[in-house]
């Protein structure tokens, strides 16, 4: 992620997973009409690992449905590997969000009628290859440390073992780009920082993860901090956490 | 994994359904309780309709094939003639004809009368009649049978004696003639609409009454179709302007019988059909609120890359599990209840009349469909909604 004034720094070899040039987001409600993202740049590169902080109501989570193709923008220019997302359907935004993006919503989102492993398995249920989908549904669950909680429903969890649940089925079709939004925002310090520890293996492998955060800790341990204040990018590198 | 689980996971919006129904018990419970009051309303009513309708039919007797031919308004002997009935023979052609004689007779007990009945005189009863004791004779002319409520009521049986008093032309004078017979068979119980009824008649040898004086013709072909055609035929034989005979068509009236029945079980299944239509709605009502409480879910789904249609099909699929399970028992409860009915009406549980199980059918067919219709609006308002705002919480 990147401020306006990074703009000349694009000559970096790799390409970014996910740009923005002067997006504005604008929600109107009842005649009003608020300025959520006041023309933002931004970039994040594959393996990055990018924490969005600010205020409360500053557009994090707006940017980040930006970026995990939920929304559009109202102008400016959003591009995933290069292609500009303004040109594609609801039908096709929603095949890219299956090929590229993975999410870890904050209040976990997991489906309480499903197992752990059925969870896990959500976003490859549809693909009619149950027996892979389980086995890499299981290495995933192992790799997060619930190897023995496959079968337990999520009312059965702990918070951190949902989230960690949560961050498996992110993961489940090998995205490019991972999404959280207040990943740790519900958790212990101690299951904070497992999930941190998580985040910084999968950059490792090439995934580039965006998060929103209201903990210091967590900004801390990021590659890059963006600090969104009222709907714009603050350039000041002290960042302002709620 | 099981087999179980490899099932369910080739048909995952099944398995999600699945989970979804057995999530909300209650509320599932009740939304196939009510498809499969449905069902049981139209499978019940319909098959229980044609079972009336059979069982109706066999206290009617056999009908249609028969017409009855009298004497017209303007037939100046009041009566058919031997004349007649051999033309009607031979117009007729193929079918089968029984002349029958016709009087009245007061039933002498104990020197005094117990009661008026009707006298029939028939050449061959046993075209006419069955019986249900004794025997009618190989020659017969004398003797008398007895229909099944006057043998009742006077207590005769085969070989029991039986005296007739009525008025008979001799010689060209009327008199009155008192007559002992002995009964040689008691009739079976005929059909309400049976012609030449014998319930309440004595059946004499056609000797016994005038020679010539025939009250009725009864033409028997094999359907109702040849019978029509008899009937056109003896009226255009007999009749000019005047009406010398009358001819009655069973037929018609079967046709109209059946065709009545036909639009009583219409409307009966069309009232049952309403109920359907209120658990439509109510699997509509189920659905929603699924979709409602499931919101978020939902958005998780399309935010991982569910398609507008996916959603769709999860929520007929659920919509339709529903349907099924509510059409299976319906149906089950159905065939119970139609046992019953056909056991009270015709006697035998498993006695299904033809068209009986089509209704049965037919309603757990349409509570599934019924189910998928209504689960269409709730699918596509749960599909159409944007994940960003579903996640909103
Ligand atoms: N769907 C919407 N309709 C109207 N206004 C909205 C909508 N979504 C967001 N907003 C407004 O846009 C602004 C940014 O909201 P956003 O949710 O991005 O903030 P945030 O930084 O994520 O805040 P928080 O830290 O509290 O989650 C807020 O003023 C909010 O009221
Ligand atoms: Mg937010």
């Amino acid at each position: 992620m990147a401020g306006p004034d990074d703009a000349d720094s694009d000559e970096r070899e790799t390409n970014p997973v996910i740009s923005g040039h002067d997006v504005v987001k604008e929600y109107v409600t009842g005649g009003e009409t608020v300025r959520a993202l006041r023309g933002i740049d931004f970039r994040v590169d594959p393996g990055e690992f990018v924490a969005i902080v600010g205020p409360s109501g500053s557009g994090k989570s707006t940017l980040l449905n930006m970026l995990g193709l939920l929304d559009v923008p109202t102008s400016g220019l959003v591009e995933l590997n290069g292609l500009d997302v303004e040109t594609f359907g609801d039908a096709e935004r929603t095949r890219k969000r299956k090929e590229t993006i993975g999410f870890v919503f904050q209040s976990f989102h997991l489906i309480p009628t499903l197992t752990a492993v059925e969870n896990v398995e959500v976003p490859r249920l549809l693909d009619r290859t149950p027996r892979k989908t389980r086995d890499a549904a299981t290495d995933l669950l192992e790799r997060v440390g619930l190897g023995e909680r496959l079968d337990h429903y999520p009312d059965e969890l702990s918070g951190g073992q949902k989230q960690r649940v949560a961050i498996a089925r992110a993961l489940v079709n090998e995205p490019r780009l991972l999404l959280a939004d207040e990943p740790t925002g519900n958790l212990d310090r101690d299951t904070g920082d497992q999930i941190l520890a998580e985040f910084d293996e999968i950059t490792d492998e090439g995934v580039a993860v965006v998060t929103v955060t209201h903990d210091d800790y967590v900004a801390q341990s990021a590659d890059r901090v963006v600090n969104l204040i009222d709907g714009t990018v603050r350039e000041d590198e002290e960042a302002v956490t709620g | 994994m099981n087999f179980l689980d490899r099932l369910w996971g080739a048909f995952p919006a099944f398995l999600m359904a699945r989970r979804n129904v057995a999530r909300a018990k209650t509320r599932s419970a009740l939304a196939v309780a009510v498809i499969l009051i449905g069902v049981v309303a139209i499978g019940a009513i319909g098959a229980g309709g044609v079972a009336f309708q059979e069982s109706q039919f066999e206290t009617l007797g056999s009908i249609g094939a028969d017409i009855q031919v009298f004497a017209g308004e303007d037939n100046e002997n009041g009566h058919l003639t031997a004349a007649d009935v051999g033309r009607i023979d031979r117009v007729s052609g193929q079918a089968e004809i029984v002349p029958l004689k016709q009087a009245n007779a007061d039933v002498i007990r104990g020197g005094s009368t117990a009661g008026s009945a009707t006298l029939y005189g028939v050449e061959e009863p046993s075209a006419l009649y069955e019986v249900s004791e004794g025997s009618i004779p190989q020659n017969w002319r004398k003797g008398v049978l007895v229909g099944s409520t006057l043998a009742d009521r006077y207590d005769l049986r085969p070989g029991s004696k039986v005296t007739l008093r009525r008025t008979v032309t001799e010689d060209g004078e009327t008199v009155r003639r008192t007559e002992e017979y002995r009964v040689t068979a008691v009739l079976a119980q005929a059909g309400q609409a049976d012609i030449a009824n014998p319930n309440e008649a004595f059946v004499l040898p056609p000797g016994e009454f005038d020679d010539d004086v025939f009250a009725q013709v009864i033409v028997r072909s094999d359907d109702a179709t040849t019978a029509n055609e008899t009937a056109m035929q003896i009226k255009r034989t007999f009749n000019g302007r005047r009406q010398i005979v009358a001819v009655f068509e069973r037929g018609d009236i079967a046709e109209q019988i059946d065709e009545a029945f036909r639009l009583i079980n219409l409307f009966l299944v069309g009232i049952g059909a309403i109920s359907l239509v209120v658990a439509g709605v109510s699997i509509a009502n189920v659905m929603l609120m699924s979709a409602i409480e499931r919101r978020e879910e939902i958005g998780v789904l399309r935010a991982v890359g569910y398609q507008k249609l996916d959603i769709v099909r999860i929520m007929l699929a659920e919509a339709t599990l529903l349907g099924v399970v509510g059409s299976l028992l319906g149906g089950a409860v159905t065939l119970g209840i139609v046992a019953v009915i056909n056991d009270v009406l015709l006697g035998d549980p498993f006695a299904f009349p033809p068209g009986s199980l089509q209704y049965v059918v037919v309603g757990m067919v349409f509570g599934v469909i019924a189910s998928l219709l209504a689960g269409i609006y709730p699918a596509w308002t749960a599909a159409r909604e944007r994940p960003v705002e579903a996640l909103r919480g």
